[in-house]
């Protein structure tokens, strides 16, 4: 196997959940947590010295079998450093100075499986480039929750948004039809001539984090519901001032899917409000993994 | 086509009467406001110029808007130009393979258009530009000859042109009414834009100018600035804006245009991507304001 890849095989024997695989490279490094029986098969994903920099590229497989459930959890922010300057000009990078980080994530889950992808979010220190391609297949009863979050950097060094390029797709098939493709690219834009300057801070001001949710199958069908409840009930009248918290719930796929999207002024808040909001996920999941994923 | 008549489609295209629904749209911008960053965007205690706000609402609005819908402008527009430029004895079914490729198109914009307020509005503004072009841009004779089923070999390359433009916007048409492909504004325009024979650049542009114009009149109608202060925003600072996006976004492709057109493309640089985060909330809490003017 190559530097960097994984590959994860939960697969169900009777009503025991077991990982038939559960290999890695560094500097990717996976985890499985004892746990008691009320809750499903857990793993971490950790890499070495808790972060990644330029040029490191992750790849991970992960296959959940039939009625097997998966939570997918990070010790901590996945943080990516700032790039190093390449050494050479290669005429396959085209003169570009920066490598870099990717992490790729393919993902098949069989009928009646789950997947609960909840990490903690990706900081990208000054001047880094990251790019995240996840790529999920379910067949017709599966579920899924993906959380995919950013925030702005290392505001205690002052880093508001500061990072060179964040690109993250997600794409979500149920058997042949495409559920949603998100696709999502921050980057520093270039000065339009004759207009003030106008940076990616000010753009996503007032906010510092900025998390994306995408929930589809049975399993959280009550989740949805729930969400999008609570979503009607709101009404906006005038805000004098941005809110520090904004989210929103849309369906999708004709109900067979939702993306919900928060925005919050402090990452702890996001993680709060997500918190409370998921509880109903808590059941498929089990009490120690929640509060693991959320606490 | 020569400079005279492009010139001439570019003032049709361009008259804010056009019955293209675009005049109930606000793409976010009301619920911008009442979510209160035209106040202050950084709880300053600074009011904000309202000159500023609207300038800087309309620059990562045009900036996320053409990164993702530029790409199938595009795609949509080359698909359609080479169908209308093919030879005229080509076989009927190649009219079926340009159908697919608009439709997986469409497919593809309707999965990565996440907020449902955004995929509202642009199909009830897709089917009405396919409408204007049915009913306001054909030549009556077309239309007869389309009506009587009796395609008669037609005597010009215009005439030809302009047949089997209106056979495939009819065929588009109704599998948008029988809800098989949602229709959505961009593609919509690039078949467009393609069949009046507009190039792919000048499509890419006037689609661009017509987001921010558009952006414009709403702030008008919400009072958050006045129709001269408008029209000065149209002539001075919309313009370098519309040609740096226009010219950002002339190579980008959809992962389905660019299989057909000079290979794959590295999707991550080229491809479609939402740029405004903030951008897809406010748009899709736009039905939660207590009381609204626009439908997006």
């Amino acid at each position: 196997m190559n530097a960097g890849t994984g590959r994860i095989v939960l697969r169900k024997y009777g009503s025991e959940a077991a990982f038939s695989e559960l290999s890695y490279v560094y500097p990717l490094k996976l985890l499985s947590p004892r746990l008691s029986s009320d809750n499903a098969s857990a793993v971490y994903i950790v890499t070495y010295g808790g972060g990644l920099v330029g040029g490191d590229h992750v790849v991970l497989s992960v296959v959940v079998d039939k009625g097997a459930s998966l939570v997918m959890l990070t010790q901590g922010s996945t943080k990516v450093f700032k790039s190093r300057p390449g050494n050479q000009l290669s005429s396959r990078s085209q003169g570009a100075l920066v490598e870099e980080t990717t992490q790729a994530l393919e993902v098949s889950i069989a009928s009646g499986g789950a997947l609960f992808l909840l990490p903690d979010p990706v900081t990208c220190f000054r001047s880094a480039a990251y790019t995240q391609l996840q790529v999920f297949r379910l067949e017709t009863t599966a579920s899924l929750v993906l959380l995919d979050w950013v925030t702005s950097g290392r505001k205690s060094l002052g880093e508001e948004w500061a990072f060179s390029r964040y690109y993250s797709k997600n794409e979500v098939w149920i058997s042949d039809r495409r559920l949603a493709k998100d696709i999502m690219l921050l980057e520093e834009q270039e000065q339009v001539p004759s207009l003030p300057p106008r940076t990616l801070a000010d753009s996503l001001a007032p906010y510092s984090c900025y998390a994306t949710l995408i929930m589809c199958g049975p399993l959280v069908e009550s989740t949805m519901k729930f969400l999008s409840a609570e979503y009607r009930r709101l009404t906006v009248f005038k805000y004098a001032t941005p809110p520090d918290l904004l989210w929103s719930y849309s369906a999708i796929g004709d109900g067979a899917g939702c993306v919900v999207r928060v925005a919050g002024t402090e990452t702890e808040s996001v993680r709060n409000w997500l918190g409370e909001r998921l509880v109903p996920l808590e059941g498929a999941m089990g009490p120690d993994l929640y509060r693991r994923a959320f606490g | 086509m020569d400079d005279d008549t492009e010139a001439y489609i570019l003032l049709l295209l361009s008259d804010s009467n056009l019955p293209t629904g675009s005049f109930v749209a606000s793409a976010g911008l009301e619920s911008y406001v009442t979510h209160g960053f035209f106040s202050s965007p950084t709880q300053s205690l600074q009011p904000r110029n309202k000159m500023d706000a609207t300038i800087d609402f309309l620059r990562d609005s045009l900036k996320s808007y053409a990164r993702s819908a530029l790409p199938f402008v595009s795609d949509a527009h080359d698909t359609i130009r080479k169908l209308l430029l093919a030879p005229q004895d080509a076989p009927e079914q190649s009219l079926d393979s340009e159908l697919q490729m608009i439709t997986a198109l469409d497919d593809l914009y309707e999965s990565m258009t996440l907020n449902h307020v955004a995929r509202r509005a642009s199909k009830s503004q897709g089917v009405a530009l396919l409408t204007l072009y049915s009913k306001g841009f054909s030549r009556p004779s077309t239309r007869r000859q389309r009506q009587t089923q009796v395609i008669e070999p037609p005597s010009t390359d215009n005439e030809f042109w302009e047949t089997r433009a209106g056979i495939f916007v009819e065929k588009l048409k109704s599998l948008i009414r029988q809800d098989r492909t949602p229709g959505h504004l961009p593609i919509c325009w690039g078949v467009l834009t393609a069949c009046l024979d507009l190039s792919r650049e000048r499509s890419q542009f006037l689609h661009s100018f017509l987001h921010v114009r558009s952006l414009l009149s709403a702030s008008v109608r919400l009072n958050t600035i006045g129709p001269y202060a408008a029209q000065q925003l149209l002539l001075h600072s919309v313009r370098p804006l519309v040609e740096a996006e226009a010219m950002r976004s002339r190579d980008l492709h959809t992962e389905i245009g660019s299989s057909h057109s000079g290979g794959p493309i590295e999707e991550t640089k080229h491809g479609p991507a939402v740029t405004w985060p903030l951008g897809e909330i406010l748009a899709a809490r736009h039905d939660l304001q207590h009381s609204r003017i626009f439908n997006s």
